[in-house]
């Protein structure tokens, strides 16, 4: 498992750890039942605190992504075709929602912003 | 692990009173300006000073109750204490073995040679660095579940600092329940090691949060004259006049970077955090 933290992003560490592992996990590089590295030993390896691997696992846990079973460490759970399709349209959404935030940033109205929509999506 | 609730000093011209916790399986870290209380606190929990009120536990018994098989469980590395420096390490390690039951002699002087600590050189002619590496192979070299550790890297250059702070993980990963209240004024060390801070200044807690919180909510927020009188400053918690305009303290960043754009948002360190805190000004 490879993670890299930037220390100077504004995505707080947690998330960037939870997000790198998903990404992992989606692509299937990291297999079902795979065993998770301890969270000390990730927070060693990582050079955070443990705390912020914890929350990277719990995040990961409640989105079904890793189970955890008490006194044996985290696995990756068996993610099904509904979960990968569900995260890729919340990928979509999130796109459209910043695209939305920039154009109401400068001004732009509700018809423009249809409009910029339209004429894209005939394009492709 | 350790619990203080508000425990009192009062000495001439410095009032302590404190309450903290450190859990097991927990860095905890105390950050403060010189004489904020940092060493009272640690002497406070050693039962090396009579409290004056308030409460001190350590590892679950009144510090007053503390014997000597309880302080054999706890590592320490104090600023002003130290072997004697007409001894060598060699000299010392009967005494050690008799005093800790635990004591890991060939894991200890695997430590030495690695830091090139020389065995037969007493340890007045070490250098700073040298003893202060010492202290803190010795604190790791009894199966320790509380260290408390007063500036453990202090006097050490950016290399040794390094390498004794992956030791101090190396340390809580190698066995579950164990715990670490650690003070130092390098805030590098404390910001990647630490699972929660205390910041100390006249004798008082004064915040107590997550790294992780920290890190991620915190942030400088640098604006222009014009920008500050018109913000939301609702989640400003200090703030300081600066030659361009205002800084200030926040601990909702998301909140500023989403609807603020203009304004310059910066991550915050632990060194920020304190000057913030103690310098800055409550809106």
């Amino acid at each position: 498992m490879k993670i890299i933290i930037n220390h100077s992003s504004m995505q707080p560490i947690y998330e960037q750890i939870a997000g790198q592992m998903k990404a992992q996990i989606l692509k299937g590089e990291l297999l079902e039942d795979t065993a998770l590295p301890s969270v000390r030993m990730l927070a060693k390896e990582q050079r955070v605190s443990a705390l912020t691997v914890k929350k990277a696992y719990d995040t990961l846990e409640a989105e079904g992504f890793i189970t955890t079973v008490h006194g044996k460490g985290s696995f990756v759970a068996r993610t099904n075709q509904q979960m990968r399709l569900e995260e890729r349209r919340k990928e979509v959404e999130n796109a459209f929602e910043l695209a939305i935030q920039k154009g109401k940033s400068c001004g732009m109205s509700r018809e423009e912003l249809l409009d910029v929509f339209q004429m894209i999506l005939e394009e492709m | 692990m350790l619990k203080l609730t508000n425990v009192k000093k009062t000495y001439k011209d410095f009032e302590l009173d404190c309450s903290m916790e450190v859990r097991p399986g927990m860095i905890t870290g105390v950050v403060g300006k010189n004489g904020a209380g940092k060493t009272t606190t640690l002497k406070a929990i050693l039962g090396l000073i009579r409290l004056d009120g308030g409460e001190a536990k350590v590892l679950g018994k009144p510090v007053e109750e503390m014997g000597k098989a309880e302080r054999a469980q706890l590592g320490i590395v104090l600023a002003d204490s130290g072997f004697s420096g007409y001894l060598t390490i060699r000299d010392l390690l009967p005494m050690l073995e008799r005093m800790y039951p635990k004591f890991e002699r060939d894991v200890f002087l695997g430590r030495c040679r690695q830091f090139h600590l020389p065995e037969d050189k007493k340890i007045k002619e070490f250098s700073t660095g040298m003893r202060q590496k010492l202290h803190v192979l010795f604190a790791l070299s009894h199966d320790a579940r509380l260290l408390l550790l007063d500036e453990p890297t202090a006097g050490m250059d950016v290399l040794a600092r390094d390498e004794i702070l992956d030791m101090f993980r190396e340390y809580m990963e190698e066995k579950e329940g164990r715990a670490m209240l650690i003070s130092s004024h390098i805030a590098g060390d404390l910001e990647n090691l630490c699972d929660d801070i205390y910041m100390i200044d006249g004798g008082r807690v004064i915040f107590h949060e997550e790294t992780d919180v920290l890190l991620g909510d915190y942030a400088l927020l640098k604006m222009t004259q014009e920008q500050y009188q018109k913000i939301d400053k609702s989640h400003v918690l200090r703030f300081r006049k600066e030659n361009y305009g205002y800084s200030c303290l926040t601990d909702q960043k998301a909140f500023y970077l989403d609807n603020y754009p203009d304004v310059t948002v910066e991550n915050n360190g632990i060194d920020t955090l304190i000057t913030m805190m103690i310098r800055g000004e409550r809106i």
